[in-house]
């Protein structure tokens, strides 16, 4: 386990050295920044002095190890457009994303693993054809437009809810948090409903699969003449047993969601992370869109390294030859 | 019947199951009557798709969607199962009656240990502390004789032998003292010294508990060594029932008799079987390839020298420097064959036997080229059969090999006369205008219909499909054919007819095998010499009657002293 771990840091080292170059060269080709910082009519000597002052004289090589070097003093730079360290941006806008997809990805798995193994344990039923109907919606339907329905039944049509906006929040651990107060939660529903569809379609999807494969295994037959009851055959052996795919498709759809929940940021103007990448590339804010792409990468990885993790805990098989 | 204490423990009468298809109605059992006395065993005997086993799973209650039970009662000590409400019949699986499956490698859950499933089996009909049931998950596993106990209940089924395995199964089957057991297969997937195990436990623990037994299997001779009486099926009906020695050695119907023939063990080493011996199939198509240079027959031919064959898992940079520096220690090789040397005379068969995990297959794969051995060299008439260098491969299409499954061995998207012409097209032993002739001729050798080779493999059922696979390393006109356990998956009268095919073929042809096998009545059956392989090496070789009769090596003794025998009729 510990040569596994080993090698999966380096493989990390290595991918995110590579995600460096890709995302320093990728901006760099972006545009110019200097064009959106400065006023057309300043002085060729403010110009030049502003050019100087980013170091974006310098030629692109030298930059590149500048960036890097301050990278490894944790220095992410500061923003063009706030004026501020980059990395404080990004502290002050992650926990917002990170409620917001955690709450929908534990949503989606919550009710999709449950009703996605009814589906499988009783396949030609009509409720499991309705739920494989709703889930081929919840597939095809774009989230934008998902998202606007729910504002407009909703926040619109019965105004139980706040159309957008993060709310009241609450203190943890010093991060103002909106699942602690009762109206962070009435601005919390929607969003979290919007980005969490595609996910519970996924989670029927694959639970319904493992279900259905398994119901005809031998190792059901057996615990089914054992006398075990349905029950306990589903929640202990059926569900131990697809547990694996689920934690895989879990880690790849939290890693994803907290990278790219722009859409339904957007959509409900809820100020996370997606937001801000989006509002960065349009004022060409280069340290923010590095940055947070390379926290991008860094998240993946070590999500990934998580679920390799929980896959020796969920297996026993795996903890051999490992170890 | 009254219930009294010495009436049956379960009467089934005209049991119908059937299974609604596109095709109407498959009857998969059409009217089985039969009873079962307390601490009774009854062997329940019959080919594939005979519906022994659904007739198991009718009484426990197991009928998978859309079978059901169409007709006929089933008693449980006068009590009627058939109709109970779910629940009540839950309340009887694993209490009254329990079940073994064939598979222990699939029945126990891989993710679950071996306590964890001994308590949710006993949690289901009684409720218990943690304490207790681990304490009952110890004394079950003692039961059925698994050495430290209080260890092994942590352990998970992947940490078992396939033997283990079946022994925690039974295990389970036996917690709460049910009054019969339905064993299905339970040793067929099994090594013959430990099926012997097996079944002097199982004897020894029903005679000890008074438990009854339904032993379903295609073997004969294993359900001989354990029943009181046999019940013989076929196509879902009962075709002879009655006291296993009467059965077995005075058959009355025409199908017990002909499976009784079907064994290689009941005729005589190298004749025809007798079930299916009287069919004459065409002679095989001339052999184009020179044969001049062959040496006679009797010489040595294929030369195995000192074959060695390791397995050892790749390793990456950082696992490299771990294992030097000694964080871990490296995972152990494997030494699948460990310096093998045999000859195998022209003309002649040398059977390869051994247990699982003896190396045998592997042997095979490096005398027909297909594996390249780590160190040694594999000859044929002097040549190497293997070209030098890193990457070694087969240079001679003399040696042709016939797989054990005829399903997984045949590309299923390729026709069947494609099948057989890719190989001769490829060495140009054929052209392309001769092939489709070429292919009916050794359709009909193998007794298929010519007409065939325009169908696809599923069309075929396993047997056919084996002489298919035959046809297909025959078409390559070999002189050496490896075969790796080819009846191995096949019902003992498809087997029998493979064997036919195989012992008329090798004479036409002048073959010389390689026959690998665990079945030792097979071996004994077509085999002029046999080498016995255990744990990658040749523990003894000789003639085979010499080693049949008068084993030297300890483990021979033991292999041949596992086999169950049949009762035989005293003439």
């Amino acid at each position: 386990m510990f040569a596994f771990i080993l090698q999966r840091l380096w493989q990390a080292v290595i991918v995110v050295f590579a995600m460096s170059v890709l995302v320093f060269c990728g901006v760099y080709a972006v545009g110019n920044p200097i064009d959106v910082l400065i006023s057309p009519d300043a002085t060729q000597d403010i110009r030049a002095a502003v050019i100087a002052q980013y170091g974006l004289d310098q030629p692109l090589w030298h930059q590149y190890f500048a960036f890097l070097g301050r990278l490894f003093h944790g220095d992410f730079g500061r923003s063009l457009v706030y004026n501020m360290p980059v990395s404080e941006l990004i502290l002050s806008r992650l926990p917002a994303t990170l409620e917001l997809t955690l709450i929908a990805v534990i949503f989606a798995s919550l009710a999709g693993i449950p009703i996605g193994m009814y589906a499988g344990y009783r396949p030609h039923s009509l409720l499991s054809r309705a739920i494989m109907a709703i889930s081929i919606l919840g597939f095809s339907v774009p989230t934008f437009w998902f998202g606007l329905m729910l504002i407009m039944v909703f926040a619109v049509q019965f105004g139980i809810t706040p159309a957008g906006g993060r709310g009241d929040t609450a203190s943890l651990f010093g991060v103002e948090f909106s699942f602690l107060t009762a109206d962070g939660w009435a601005h919390l529903i929607l969003p979290a409903l919007n980005l969490s569809l595609f996910k519970f379609s996924l989670m029927i999807r694959l639970a319904r699969a493992g279900t259905r494969e398994l119901m005809l295994s031998d190792t059901v037959k057996f615990a089914r003449a054992a006398g075990l009851s349905e029950f306990t055959v589903l929640s202990r052996h059926v569900l131990r047993l697809i547990s694996i795919p689920l934690v895989t498709v879990f880690g790849l759809e939290l890693a994803s969601t907290l990278a790219f929940a722009v859409v339904t940021e957007t959509i409900f103007s809820w100020p996370g992370l997606g937001k801000l990448i989006i509002d960065s590339i349009t004022s060409l804010d280069r340290p923010v869109m590095v940055a947070y792409l390379m926290l991008v990468a860094f998240l993946f990885i070590v999500i990934n390294l998580v679920v390799d993790l929980t896959y020796a805990l969920l297996d026993p098989r795996l903890r051999k030859g490992r170890a | 019947m009254t219930a009294a204490p010495l009436g049956p423990l379960l009467e089934v009468t005209n049991l119908k199951t059937w299974f609604p298809s596109a095709r109407g109605e498959v009857k998969a059992v059409d009217g089985v009557s039969f009873s079962v006395a307390p601490g009774e065993v009854l062997g329940l005997v019959g080919e594939s798709g005979s519906g022994k086993s659904i007739t198991g799973f009718s009484i426990i209650g197991l009928i998978d969607e859309p079978g059901r039970i169409v007709e006929g009662s089933i008693r449980l000590e006068g009590r009627e199962l058939i109709g109970l409400p779910s629940h009540e019949l839950r309340a009887i699986r694993g209490k009254t009656i329990s079940m073994v499956f064939q598979d222990p490698m699939m029945t126990l859950n891989p993710v679950l240990s071996i306590g964890t499933q001994i308590k949710l089996a006993l949690e289901a009909h009684e409720k218990i502390s943690a304490a207790d049931a681990r304490e009952r998950a110890v004394k079950a596993l003692a039961q059925v004789r698994i050495a430290e106990p209080e260890q092994k209940v942590d352990f998970f089924p992947h940490q078992f032998s396939g033997g283990m395995r079946q022994r925690v199964a039974i295990a389970i089957a036996l917690l709460h003292r049910p009054k019969l057991i339905i064993c299905d297969e339970p040793t067929t997937a099994l090594d013959v010294s430990v099926q012997a195990e097996i079944l002097a436990e199982m004897k020894e623990l029903v005679a000890a508990l008074g438990t009854a037994l339904i032993w379903i299997s295609h073997d004969l001779a294993v359900v001989s060594s354990l029943a009181d009486r046999v019940a013989v099926m076929r196509h879902g009906h009962i075709v002879e029932l009655g006291p296993a020695f009467g059965v077995l050695t005075k058959p009355q119907h025409e199908y017990t008799k002909a499976l009784l023939d079907a064994l290689p063990s009941r005729a005589k080493p190298g004749q025809l079987l007798l079930r299916g011996a009287g069919i004459a199939d065409a002679a095989p198509p001339p052999r184009k390839s020179a044969t001049a240079d062959l040496p006679p027959l009797g010489s040595p031919y294929l030369v195995i020298d000192n074959a060695v064959k390791r397995f050892q898992k790749p390793m990456g940079f950082f696992k490299e420097i771990a294992i030097k520096s000694g964080i871990f220690r490296p995972l152990p090789v494997v030494q699948a064959v460990d310096g093998v040397s045999i000859t195998l005379k022209r003309g002649e068969v040398l059977g390869l036997v051994g247990e699982s995990g003896s190396g045998k297959s592997t042997l095979g794969r490096v005398a027909a080229g297909i594996a390249v051995p780590t160190s040694g060299s594999v000859r044929l008439n002097g040549k190497p059969v293997m070209s030098e260098g890193r990457g070694a491969r087969k240079i001679t299409t003399r040696i042709q090999t016939i797989f054990q499954d005829p399903f997984a061995s045949l590309n299923g998207r390729m026709r069947i006369g494609d099948i057989l012409a890719e190989g001769p097209l490829a060495h140009r032993l054929v052209t392309r205008a001769e092939a489709p002739d070429y292919v009916r001729q050794w359709l009909a050798a193998v007794g298929l219909d010519p007409t065939f080779a325009n169908r696809f493999p599923h069309q075929f059922s396993g047997g056919q499909r084996q002489r298919i696979a035959i046809a297909r390393a025959l078409a390559m006109q070999p002189d050496v054919v490896v075969c790796d356990e080819p009846v191995a998956s096949l019902d003992v009268s498809i087997q029998a007819q493979i064997i036919n095919l195989l012992i008329r073929l090798r004479a036409e042809l002048d073959l010389s095998l390689i026959f690998i096998s665990h079945d030792l009545s097979i071996v004994r059956h077509l085999c002029d010499r046999v080498a016995i392989m255990y744990r990658g090496r040749i523990v003894e070789e000789g003639e085979a009657g010499t080693i049949y009769d008068n084993p030297q090596h300890d483990y021979t003794k033991r292999l041949l002293a596992a086999v169950p025998v049949l009762p035989q009729a005293a003439e």
